[in-house]
């Protein structure tokens, strides 16, 4: 008898969310748009850039710990690979690659006992796993070529002031910081 | 900035020049000879003696030189002479080619340098 009444019923389906996911939606906006705003500016070298919306996903990590940063960093790919017709792309698995990586140093500094690092700290932290993935997909992927290492350093070097900066930034946005052990 | 960042930045600082020492060192230093004559899979020579090799191709029997750790073409039956005339190949990477004799040549560092980039 019941199920008879529920059938006759229109059916409506709604996806449940939470609060955590309309924030979730709203950082992973603002860090997509950094992402697509900043495919804009010209780069003197293949993978260098200056990874701002890197600032998002420590600000986030500092503020809401460490599985929204996840969500929003991952989300960033996605998304702005979709807009910017990258999906699929050799462009788009560096950056999946450069993300999983930064995202998986987070999930390990984090874990760090003491007080842990500060926003410069996970910055560069990120920054640097995110070249190091990057570089070695494009290595074993793109340009399996050993002579590519040679920009290696030169990577890194950028990748550690970029950092240092995005860190500087991310600071300034979270006055207060709490644990990112969630 | 807490402890850890400094640690951190300082260790980071420390170890970029290690990167460039190890990834920037023996650039161009050429080890080897790679022969390849015609679909023969290639002979891999030491530069570390100088001789004289007697290639034969198709056309004839070339002759190529090595000495301190270069290597030239001195004699080829080909119509162009395109290959003697590349002169010695001292950089590791460097090609020189005998079409005609179907013969070429490529010095080979620890780091091949690249012949072509594209992105």
């Amino acid at each position: 008898m019941m199920t008879e009444c529920r059938r006759r019923q229109p059916i409506r389906q709604q996806i449940q969310t939470t609060p955590e996911d309309h924030r979730i939606a709203w950082l992973a906006a603002l860090a997509i748009t950094i992402h697509v705003l900043e495919s804009a500016l010209p780069s003197p070298l293949p993978g260098l850039k200056p990874g701002l919306a890197n600032v998002i996903t420590i600000a986030v990590l500092l503020q809401f710990g460490w599985r929204m940063a996840a969500w929003v960093s991952l989300l960033r790919v996605l998304c702005g690979s979709l807009l910017l017709g990258t999906f699929l792309s050799p462009t788009f698995l560096l950056s999946l690659a450069g993300a999983g990586c930064s995202i998986g140093i987070l999930w390990i500094a984090c874990r760090l006992p003491g007080r842990g690092f500060g926003p410069v700290g996970y910055s560069i932290l990120a920054a640097l796993a995110h070249m190091t993935g990057q570089f070695t997909l494009a290595w074993l992927l793109f340009i399996p070529h050993p002579e590519i290492w040679h920009l290696f350093p030169v990577l890194m070097t950028a990748a550690l002031l970029f950092g240092i900066v995005s860190g500087i930034i991310a600071g300034a946005m979270t006055r207060e910081h709490r644990q990112c052990r969630t | 900035m807490t402890r850890a960042d400094w640690v951190l930045l300082v260790a980071v600082i420390g170890s970029l020049p290690l990167l460039y020492t190890h990834f920037w060192s023996d650039e161009g230093v050429a080890r080897h000879l790679q022969v390849q004559i015609g679909n023969r899979p290639a002979r891999i020579i030491a530069l570390d003696q100088d001789r004289e090799l007697t290639l034969d191709g198709p056309l004839g029997t070339s002759r190529v030189e090595i000495r301190d750790g270069r290597a030239r073409f001195v004699n080829s039956p080909c119509p162009g002479k395109n290959c003697i005339q590349a002169g010695w190949l001292t950089g590791a990477g460097e090609l020189a080619a005998c079409l005609p004799n179907r013969i070429s040549i490529q010095l080979l560092g620890m780091h091949p340098r690249f012949d072509a980039i594209n992105f």
